[in-house]
């Protein structure tokens, strides 16, 4: 046989059969897999919360699970993971954050001749807007999902009073259209305002909320009447906005408000009162207040999962980070001071009794039976298995987190036929960890996303502490872009045993501000200082390193955020 | 059965159960039929039942006594920001759409304060940053609660805000570089927003009735406009300048409108007969004036001088301070413009009550209004008398015997232990032009954070 001839037909065979296998994966740049089917064996099984099963095996095959059973058969393609004493759940479900979108930069906005009817993109109106279009599979906070254990996140877009749809995407690495479960799956609407134009305040973003409500509502039925019988009619006009509010305004498409604290909740449940939409409340910090009425009106809720820290730590990290003699002076008079006080003493009591509030809400919610999964806008993917012990301290059973991280998203989503559990014939979204997910100790060894594996269980040990964020150390030149003007100085960023320093010198100036609540994440620094005014204002820094230059933002309290920049300028000055 | 009983009882708040109370022996003010020594007030199911001597209550009504103490109507302020999370929403000159009712905030302890100075109820007004500005929302100081609704009291009239002079001119003209740049400016928005409101109505009248074929385009601001119109909402307006008062009953005469209470306004005095002619009533400070150029021709006579034309005028204090003592500023009357104990009163009782449209329901102690009530040590336009008890609805609100240190409702979990002066600096004061500072700063926006910058690194 010729040579050639030979090689022509094997290739062409090998073709083949990578071509059936890997439908899904033929725009993705990610090598592809040997195999897309997968044979878990003898694991416990955690089928749905409080159902676990042992001795089980699974088959994964093309994305889904195709078969469950304590005696199958090993399919002859399957890559075998052995998963003795591993427990199986279905992938972890995030029914709303902003996964794999990046912040976009602060822009200057052009100046608005008529601040009262300003262009509907810079009023934060952008309802028309797919995450989709901003949406990075590749994107860091992607991998920390999946890495955390989730498989599936819902995403909105970052944005203001209407930021645009969210889309449903599998936490899977590849192109964006190839991780699109569900497009349009919700629309979005936040208590968010853009500074300075019309609407400024929540008075005016609810104004205009009813104003765009009702239009769409009657530009949707002139549509309907306009295609029906255009006679004696005028030909609709085309509006983007409107016309993505259509669904919301005939129960085709839930809406989506982002209600924080309780006063956000009350106006959630008002407008969903007065216009009936199907509400979907999120990121609730505070809803207690109105358990009754959600339960009663059948309301789906996303509870937050950044929840009100302890004072005791920040604390200890104001009494390490006091440098200066003087401060500790005052501290110590401050802690006499506080012991004398009763007034400081009877708040301590009080705050103490609200923060168990904030933390014991998502027990009252299971008690009172109401269906609520997690929103994760504001919460660090590594930090979700921490938060949610706490709330299973305050009270949450483990099935009803579980319930909340897997079937409860997948129902409020409307996703239950493919999600959420671990059955024959649904989305191979498996999380696979060690040891029982809420046993402390606990480790995730795998993540199945839409079939494929993403392998953890040898993850690098973390690294020391005195080698995280090494590249930061260093004397730093600033430039922070305020409107009209460029502020210059130095940041001087230095190690104490294991515990940063840095302090923060304006050029203008002799002084130096000492940096506290200082937190380093990869590549990540963040910190704040205290500027004395007549008020004290804080200023919060976030920079992400590079090399030998950064970029990031500054927050200056009530006033906004600016942009800051600056490179290397050498070693760390011991006396700043 | 009983099961079902006993869940409500544990439904129901704790206050309700008490609604009940009968004041004892009190010298009555009912500011409307004179005042009766050594009187009962009941009050049953939140409303007074019976005003008379040796009253008898049924069992479980709460019993205060009120011997050798003076028993008012609750005060009404007609002018007040607390309780609101936004002021202005000062974007536009016309924004009549907006509502204040929508960011009602029980949580805000200047509430309790207000109960501590006797005043049951206020008029959470929208800003002055806009001629037209929100519409406003008449609540009750039911301190305690977290839902805003309950605020709210319940039928009474809608209420809206204007402003004319400096105001709209220096937000507008000054700070966006809009209309309205002068006072004559600010009448061209009212007359182009009622004209726009009459042509609205007609375009949907005419769709109504079938004459068109293709529905309008909704607006929230000229619906509510057209209800001014209409009458369905009682102007209040910040004014200063007499000329300006007289251009706007120009305005209102011409779009037929006549349901209007002028705020502050206080060159009210040289304009009482065209005022009373017009059935406008005016709403004053007592004594105070001169903080900006349009307010330096004033009077302290202004309350009196109104009074005594006819003007229902009462006294209002747009400030969380000054509200704690509303029966001083109302006693300021009795030293400039000798006004009667009982004129005196009617101007924090029942005639701020008839500029809100809620007189057939407070503002005096008379047999089915509501029971609210206020108890002084001494006669309340005495300078020596100090509030004892507040009450709303016929619930104790506020009591001085048992008044604790710190009534906040709401903490913020995240925030750090601070004194109450130490919340008080970062405290932002609720008045008219709240929320504006940041945009009346726009221009010098760069400057300003430079100036801040500095002072930051200067000590």
């Amino acid at each position: 046989m010729n040579t050639k001839r030979f090689i022509f037909i094997l290739s062409c065979l090998v073709y083949c059969f990578a071509g059936i296998l890997t439908i899904k994966a033929q725009n993705s740049d990610t090598p592809k897999p040997l195999s897309n089917t997968h044979y878990i064996k003898n694991c416990f099984l955690v089928k749905q919360p409080g159902v676990i099963l042992s001795g089980q095996n699974i088959i994964v095959k093309d994305g889904f699970i195709s078969d469950i059973g304590p005696n199958l058969k090993i399919p002859y393609d399957a890559q075998i993971l052995l998963a003795d004493s591993m427990y199986v759940y279905a992938g972890f479900i995030d029914a709303y954050s902003n996964t794999g979108i990046t912040k976009p930069e602060q822009k200057d906005r052009p100046r608005i001749a008529d601040p009262g009817n300003p262009p509907n993109d810079i009023a934060g109106i952008t309802p028309q807007f797919l995450s989709n279009e901003n949406y990075n599979p590749n994107d860091k906070s992607v991998t920390d999902m999946r890495t955390a254990g989730f498989g599936l996140s819902q995403v909105a877009p970052r944005g203001m009073m209407l930021p645009g749809q969210s889309s449903i995407f599998l936490l899977g690495e590849g192109n964006t259209d190839e991780m699109v479960l569900k497009s349009g799956s919700a629309q979005n609407f936040q208590f968010e305002t853009s500074r300075g134009v019309y609407p400024s305040t929540l008075i005016g973003i609810m104004a205009k909320f009813r104003d765009l409500y009702q239009n769409a509502k009657i530009a949707g039925q002139h549509e309907e009447k306009f295609l029906k019988n255009p006679s004696g009619l005028a030909r609709p006009d085309y509006n983007k906005e409107l016309k993505s509010l259509y669904p919301v305004t005939t129960k085709k498409q839930p809406l989506y408000i982002v209600a924080q604290k309780t006063k956000d909740v009350h106006k959630a449940l008002l407008l969903k009162e007065e216009f009936g939409f199907d509400l979907v409340l999120t990121e609730v910090k505070q809803g207690w207040h109105y358990i009754d009425k959600i339960k009663q009106q059948n309301i789906p809720v996303l509870l937050s999962l950044d929840l009100p820290g302890e004072e005791k730590k920040s604390l200890e990290k104001e009494g390490k980070d006091g440098e200066k003699k003087d401060s500790i002076k005052t501290e110590v008079k401050e802690i006499k001071k506080e012991k004398l006080d009763p007034e400081k003493k009877d708040y301590d009591a009080k705050k103490a009794a609200v923060v168990k509030e904030y933390l014991a809400q998502a027990a009252n919610f299971e008690k009172y039976g109401i269906n609520f999964g997690f929103s994760f806008l504001n919460s660090k993917p590594s930090d979700i298995k921490k938060t949610i012990k706490k709330l299973i301290e305050n009270g949450l059973s483990e099935n009803g987190a579980l319930a909340a991280l897997t079937t409860n998203p997948a129902k409020i989503l409307g996703l239950s036929h493919l999600l959420g559990t671990v059955e024959k014939g649904k989305i191979a979204n498996l999380t696979i960890t060690d040891k029982s997910y809420f046993d402390e100790k606990s480790v995730i060894k795998f993540v199945f996303v839409d079939g494929k594996k993403y392998d953890y269980s040898e993850k690098p040990r973390k690294q020391k502490d005195g080698k995280t964020g090494h590249k930061m150390i260093g004397l730093w030149s600033y430039e922070v872009e305020i409107p009209g003007a460029i502020q210059k100085g130095k940041i001087n960023i230095k190690k104490d045993g294991s515990d940063f320093k840095i302090s923060v010198k304006d050029d203008t100036s002799s002084n130096e501000d000492v940096a506290t609540d200082i937190n380093v994440d990869g590549s990540k620094l963040t910190f704040s200082i205290m500027a004395t005014l007549s008020t004290p204002v804080k200023v919060d820094f976030s920079l992400d390193f590079e090399d030998k230059i950064y970029t990031g933002n500054v927050n200056v309290a009530s006033f906004g955020t600016f942009p800051i920049k600056g490179s290397y300028d050498g070693d760390p000055k011991l006396n700043f | 059965m009983l099961k079902y009983i006993l869940l409500i009882i544990i439904l129901l708040p704790k206050d309700i159960l008490s609604q009940n109370i009968l004041i004892k022996n009190g010298t009555v003010l009912t500011v409307t039929n004179g005042v009766k020594e050594n009187t009962d007030i009941l009050i049953i199911n939140g409303k007074i039942a019976k005003i008379d001597k040796n009253l008898t209550a049924p069992e479980g009504t709460r019993i205060v006594d009120a011997n050798n103490q003076y028993v008012m109507p609750g005060i009404i302020d007609a002018h007040s920001h607390i309780a609101l999370d936004v002021i202005n929403e000062a974007t536009s000159p016309v924004t009549a759409e907006v509502n204040a009712g929508d960011v009602l905030d029980p949580l805000d302890v200047a509430i309790y304060r207000a109960l501590a100075g006797g005043v049951t109820i206020s008029h959470a007004m929208h800003g002055s940053a806009n001629a037209i500005g929100g519409q406003c929302e008449t609540i009750k100081h039911r301190f305690g609660t977290t839902n805003p609704d309950e605020l709210r009291m319940q039928g009474a009239p809608r209420t809206i805000k204007f402003a004319l002079g400096e105001n709209p001119i220096r937000t507008h003209g000054e700070g966006s570089k809009i209309s309205p740049n002068t006072r004559m400016g600010v009448e061209q928005i009212f007359r182009n927003a009622f004209s726009q409101a009459q042509l609205y109505m007609k375009e949907w009248d005419d769709y109504k009735k079938g004459i068109t074929k293709t529905s309008p385009v909704y607006s929230l601001r000229n619906e509510t406009v057209a209800d001014i119109l209409k009458g369905d909402i009682i102007i209040h307006c910040h004014s200063y300048r007499a000329d300006e008062i007289l251009m706007l009953l120009r305005v209102l005469k011409d779009f037929g409108i006549n349901k209007i209470c002028f705020q502050h306004v206080n060159e009210g005095f040289k304009v009482a007969p065209e005022l009373a002619a017009f059935g406008a009533s005016a709403s004053v400070f007592a004594d105070w004036w001169a903080y900006k150029f349009e307010v330096y021709y004033s009077t302290a006579y202004n309350a009196a001088i109104l009074t005594r034309n006819g003007v229902v005028t009462s006294i209002n204090s747009d400030s969380e301070e000054l509200i704690r003592h509303l029966y001083h500023e109302a006693a300021k009357t009795q030293r400039y413009g000798s006004l009667t104990d009982d004129e005196a009163l009617a101007l924090i009782t029942i005639n701020p009550a008839k500029q809100l449209g809620i007189d057939n329901r407070v503002g005096s102690i008379e047999v089915g209004k509501d029971g609210d009530i206020a108890i002084f040590s001494q006669h309340p336009l005495s300078i020596y008398t100090i509030p004892q008890m507040t009450i709303v609805d016929g619930i104790v609100k506020f009591d001085i015997k048992n008044d604790e240190a710190d009534m906040r409702i709401d903490i913020n979990p995240n925030e750090t232990y601070s004194s109450f002066y130490e919340n008080q600096r970062h405290h932002e004061s609720q008045g008219c032009m709240h929320g504006l500072e940041e945009l009346l700063m726009e221009d010098s926006y760069a400057k300003f954070m430079r100036y801040k910058y500095s002072k930051n690194h200067s000590h």
